[in-house]
């Protein structure tokens, strides 16, 4: 309520100053603003305008109408790619979404060296996200001599394929993923469950509810609220998969890797086709923009709710 | 949707204000140095923004009068930062470029070309002004106007006629124009780590390895070398284009063709022959009957595979002349280990995949840029004259390649020159550090006539296909060979449909 | 002992009551071993790159050990010199000031004239914002690159900087901070008449120290970490980052050793960057609205 009024007062203030204020504020806003124009939105524009023409190296020759599109879809790798980029999502959603909740359950029911749980949690977020693919794939190497091999040697296993089984190689690519961001949204749910209200728990325990039941009944509901959020933030930046795949095994084996958007960039710097791969990108974008749609719309009617 | 449409203009109307506001910039930057004055004023306000040391192609200074004029050259050419003593002899070159051309500056840009990368380093201008390609690029690189035009250069030198005529055709358009200079040629072998020729008892009497000469006994060969050593047989590649590059000459073997060219200028695939599927079965049994390939072809390239040559994880590698120095001085190979036979035989006969190395220039460079590159060729000992320094290039060359424990052979000779021809040969007789022998069946079959240029059409996505074959054999046990073999013809019919063939 | 201090736990599940029966005791224990074991897993990589960068690449392509040879620190520095890490570092450490300067000073504004001066028609503006947080630039990715070879801007770090200065994220984080700033105060410095830029300075900039903290340090782990665009506009020239070598081995016969010890290198800065500053940056994570 306070809120309200004090913004009523200021809006009345405002009036008075009206032009100079707006004028400020624009101008403060203005350096910003190009940017963004310059870095995201004139760029999303460009690559709508570039999809229709045919092009030599990044000059724009003529007009080819939907071309670009159809070659995009009939392209060999299309198909296969398009299939990865929702078994990445999908896959995400499988063991990218679980993990962080329970690394965050998990830390949050300790007491000793809890700071240094969540330091440890979210180390692998700070290292840079080419250096640890060059790691694990190291880590992946198939013959005896992959550090995983090594661990697994020690326990008496066979040597395991890792990312050449090609049923594997999604998977895999999602667990490192996995690893590399799952500490932040732990840490995230973790201040969700500190500020979960201890009576809570009291009046469940009175009403002779165990720990897994409190977990399940007061624990999880609260913080799935800020799960959707960070699901479709998560579907959003997964959908864009590129350099992983790129770099572990170039797309393969026989093309069990490949992503969209790395298709998209072997379009615009392999192939040297800058049309075909603004193509790409606009369907990609506006799978995007779907995606993003319900994302609003789930989380307005929470706002509701 | 009212408001949205408001956002829209607003947006694209800040962002024409801002494109407005460099406009001078972008379209004179794409301007050739024909426009002298305008680019000028131009570049010169790029170099505000970007700090002068790059030194690189900013120099799209005046061209005319380019005899004195400074010029900076950026080598792409320039060894990799891992080959420090490499990297010295260039040092030398530069030093002699000093004495001979003190106009010109050398900006060393170690650049490996790849085709993921070059278009990037072209937009952005930053294309070195020399470096090294390969004989499957220029078509491409030459319609995309990617490279630049060097025929009045060479002609002004005299370089055009010492060019062996079948290599100047590859490296020109179809008026003639010509776009590039060979460094060598190549021919595919097979290179062999005699240690562990040696570990496992495959030496003859004198102590030469017995190696393989079909395809069949290479299975049986490698298969004694891992049961007595260990270490893998033969390293195949199956990571990237050059899997299928190496398997285009081991299906040739079989007696396939992959692709053929028509009367009519349109282009075949022609990867699901009888040959070719036979071939690409034998690479299965390698992995699933033999098992005598390394732990993940899967990851091995061009590079790594001198690395399991070289360490001893692998006994055989397919490899050339040219590359002598990454098993051993790069990989540790001691000189006297390192042989190369002949590429084995099969039922189609015995074929050495014969290619090279070109030099191209950037788009951008200037005459007087493309011409210190080219003086920076003769200092290094690659261009078709036997001047002083030339020789000495080749000398310096050569004491370094002892030095560094990589063997000293023949090149094959993609010059007609024969003062040039002549020096070569008396530089590997001078400072030749191997036992000839081991390398003589290779050169002897390279010479007659089983040397096999690459495949025609659009070579590079012929081998993007066979790799993905490749790895699907080398992953899966029940891969279907025949019908992974249709859709990778299929596939790479489509491609030429849509490039080559279309645009007839 | 141990289970004396469960007493003071503040959250969770597992109260403080709990903690008398065995059953609960020894789920206790578990869950910390638990804890134990994702610590492992989490710090492990890069211990191993650290162990494995002192072999040489005949024992690593050889060996079946986790533990080098021995720990021959002149291999490390040979391949530091070899490739010239220093300049990588230089470079780096240029792209990052600039970044973070950009990222700090351009997100603000914008967040605090969405969030406090909102001036007529701000709304549009926020929501493309809003908007670009949904997609992000690698979508576009050619298209930019083709627009900063336009007007000029390749072979610089200017390019670089200014990306930063466009981050939705980091202007929702703001202009998070920004709104929770009593109005009360701003309206008192107004009454007094100050104007717009002044309160900004005397006013809002004081007490943003803690989220300009938060996102400087963002910053400066994003900047270091960021290849693509650097790669697109500086590969060939001599303000090859850290991250942009890192990238182009992906396309050049280098050893794995070298590789392994390049990666070494790169993941140096952020860690101790890290260990000094862990508290600031794990509370700006747990905050919510950061994406790395």
């Amino acid at each position: 309520m306070t809120v309200k009024t004090s913004k009523k007062l200021g809006e009345k203030k405002a009036k008075e100053t009206f032009r100079k204020r707006d004028f400020y504020g624009w101008l403060i806003m203005v350096p910003s603003l190009v940017l963004f124009a310059f870095f995201v939105w004139e760029p999303l524009i460009e690559n709508i305008r570039l999809s229709f023409f045919s092009t030599k190296m990044y000059e724009v020759v003529e007009f080819t109408g939907l071309k670009n599109y159809s070659a995009v879809i009939h392209d060999i790798d299309f198909m296969a790619a398009f299939k990865n980029t929702f078994a990445y999502t999908l896959w995400s959603l499988l063991i990218g979404f679980f993990v962080p909740m329970i690394i965050g359950v998990l830390i949050s029911e300790t007491i000793h060296f809890k700071g240094f749980f969540r330091m440890a949690v979210y180390f692998p977020n700070i290292m840079p996200s080419l250096a640890t693919i060059w790691i694990w794939s190291y880590f992946f190497l198939p013959g005896p001599t992959g550090v995983l091999n090594i661990l697994t040697g020690k326990l008496g296993m066979e040597p395991f394929e890792w990312l050449n089984n090609p049923h594997w190689t999604i998977p895999l690519i999602i667990i490192t993923l996995t690893w590399k961001s799952a500490g932040s949204t732990a840490l995230i749910y973790m201040a969700n469950i500190s500020s979960i209200s201890p009576d809570l728990y009291e009046a469940a325990t009175i009403d002779g509810a165990g720990i897994w039941q409190r977990v399940r009944h007061i624990t999880l509901p609260s913080i799935f609220g800020i799960g959707k959020t960070m699901l479709i933030l998560q579907i959003i930046s997964v959908f864009q998969i590129m350099y992983e795949p790129m770099i572990f095994k170039n797309g393969g084996p026989n093309n069990a890797s490949i992503s969209l958007m790395m298709l998209m960039y072997r379009y615009g710097y392999r192939d040297y086709n800058v049309g075909k791969a603004a193509a790409l990108s606009v369907l990609v974008c506006m799978i995007l923009v779907v995606l993003s749609g319900i994302y609003m719309k789930a989380t307005a009617q929470k706002e509701e709710a | 949707m009212k408001k949205k449409l408001v956002s829209l203009i607003l947006c694209t109307a800040m962002a024409a204000t801002l494109l407005a506001g460099c406009g001078n910039g972008s379209t004179s930057t794409n301007e050739t140095t024909s426009n002298n004055t305008t680019t000028e004023s131009n570049t010169a306000d790029t170099s505000d923004t970007a700090p002068a040391d790059t030194g690189s192609d900013d120099t799209d200074a005046p061209a005319a009068d380019a005899q004195d004029e400074e010029v900076t050259i950026t080598l792409g050419i320039w060894p990799e930062d891992t080959l420090v003593d490499d990297i010295a002899v260039h040092e030398g070159y530069v030093a002699t470029m000093g004495e001979l051309h003190p106009n010109v500056t050398c900006v060393p840009a170690y650049y490996k070309y790849s085709t993921d990368t070059f278009m990037p380093m072209v937009e952005s201008g930053n294309c070195p002004t020399i470096f090294e390609s390969w004989f499957t690029e220029p078509t491409k690189l030459i319609a995309q106007g990617a490279i630049a035009d060097i025929t009045d250069e060479l002609k002004a030198r005299g370089w055009l006629d010492a060019m062996n005529p079948s290599i100047k055709e590859l490296l020109s358009d179809s008026n003639g124009r010509v776009y590039g200079i060979p460094r060598d040629g190549y021919a595919l072998g097979l290179m062999l780590n005699v240690e562990l020729f040696e570990e496992a008892g495959l030496v003859d009497e004198d102590g030469y390895p017995l190696y393989p000469k079909t395809w069949e006994e290479l299975a049986e060969t490698a298969k004694t070398i891992k049961e007595k050593t260990g270490a893998a047989g033969l390293c195949l590649l199956a990571k990237d284009n050059a899997g299928g590059w190496h398997f285009s000459n081991i299906a040739w073997a079989f007696g396939a063709t992959l692709c053929t060219e028509n009367a009519d200028g349109t282009f075949t695939s022609n990867l699901d022959s009888e040959e070719a599927i036979a071939a690409m079965e034998y690479v299965k049994s390698l992995k699933w009957d033999y098992d005598v390939l390394t732990a993940d072809p899967l990851s091995e390239d061009w590079g790594t595979g001198f690395t399991q040559l070289g360490t001893g994880n692998a006994a055989m590698y397919i490899g050339a002349n040219d590359a002598v120095n990454q098993p051993t001085q790069v990989n540790g190979l001691p000189v006297d280990k390192l042989s190369i036979c002949p590429i084995p035989a099969g039922p189609g006969g015995q074929y050495s995949l014969y290619g090279g190395t070109p030099y191209f220039f950037s788009k951008d460079a200037t005459p007087a840029q493309i011409n210190a590159a080219l003086d920076y060729l003769e200092v290094m000992g690659k261009a078709p004259v036997a001047t002083e320094a030339s020789v000495e290039g080749m000398k310096a060359d050569a004491q370094n390649k002892v030095d560094q424990g990589v063997p000293v052979i023949k090149r094959f000779p993609c010059w007609v020159a024969q003062d040039v021809l002549d020096a070569e040969a008396a530089i590997v007789e001078e400072y030749g550090n191997v036992d000839p022998k081991l390398y003589d069946a290779y050169f002897e079959a390279t010479s007659s006539d089983g040397l096999h240029l690459e495949e025609p059409g659009s070579t590079q996505d012929m081998y993007a296909e066979l790799t993905k074959v490749l790895q699907a054999v080398l992953t899966d046990k029940n891969a279907d060979v025949t019908s992974l073999m249709q859709q990778a013809d299929e596939n790479y019919q489509t491609i030429l449909d849509a490039t080559l063939n279309g645009a007839e | 002992m141990f289970f004396q201090k469960y007493n003071d736990k503040k959250d969770g599940v597992i109260r403080g009551y709990d903690i008398r029966s065995p059953k609960v005791k020894v789920l206790a224990v578990v869950i910390m071993l638990i804890c134990f074991a994702m610590v492992c897993i989490c710090l492990f990589p890069a211990i191993w790159v650290f162990l494995a960068s002192f072999k040489d690449i005949k024992e690593f392509t050889r060996n079946v050990t986790i533990f080098p040879e021995s720990f021959e620190w002149s291999r490390m520095a040979e391949t530091w010199n070899a490739f010239k890490f220093t300049k990588f570092y230089r470079n780096s450490l240029i792209s990052i000031v600039g970044s973070t300067i950009c990222a700090v000073i351009f997100n603000g504004l914008l967040a605090y004239g969405l969030g406090v001066l909102k001036p007529k028609g701000y709304k549009i503006a926020l929501g493309l914002v809003m908007w670009s947080l949904m997609i992000p630039g690698v979508t576009s990715i050619v298209a930019l690159f083709r627009n900063i070879n336009l007007i000029g801007l390749n072979k610089s770090f200017i390019p670089l900087w200014f990306s930063f200065g466009a981050n939705a994220f980091w202007v929702v984080l703001f202009k998070q901070f920004f709104e929770e700033i009593p109005r009360e105060l701003l309206e008192a410095a107004k009454l007094d008449g100050c104007g717009v830029l002044k309160i900004f300075t005397s006013i809002m900039l004081p007490l943003s120290k803690p989220i300009i903290m938060v996102v400087a340090i963002f910053a400066v782990t994003a900047a270091w970490s960021d290849f693509l665009l650097p790669y697109l506009v500086l590969n060939g020239t001599d303000k090859v980052t850290v991250m942009v070598k890192l990238f182009s081995f992906k396309d050049t016969p280098t050893d794995a050793v070298s590789v392994l010890r390049a990666s070494f290198f790169a993941i140096i800065p952020p860690t101790i960057i890290f260990a000094i500053f862990q508290k600031q940056i794990t509370d700006g994570a747990a905050s919510g609205a950061v994406k790395g």
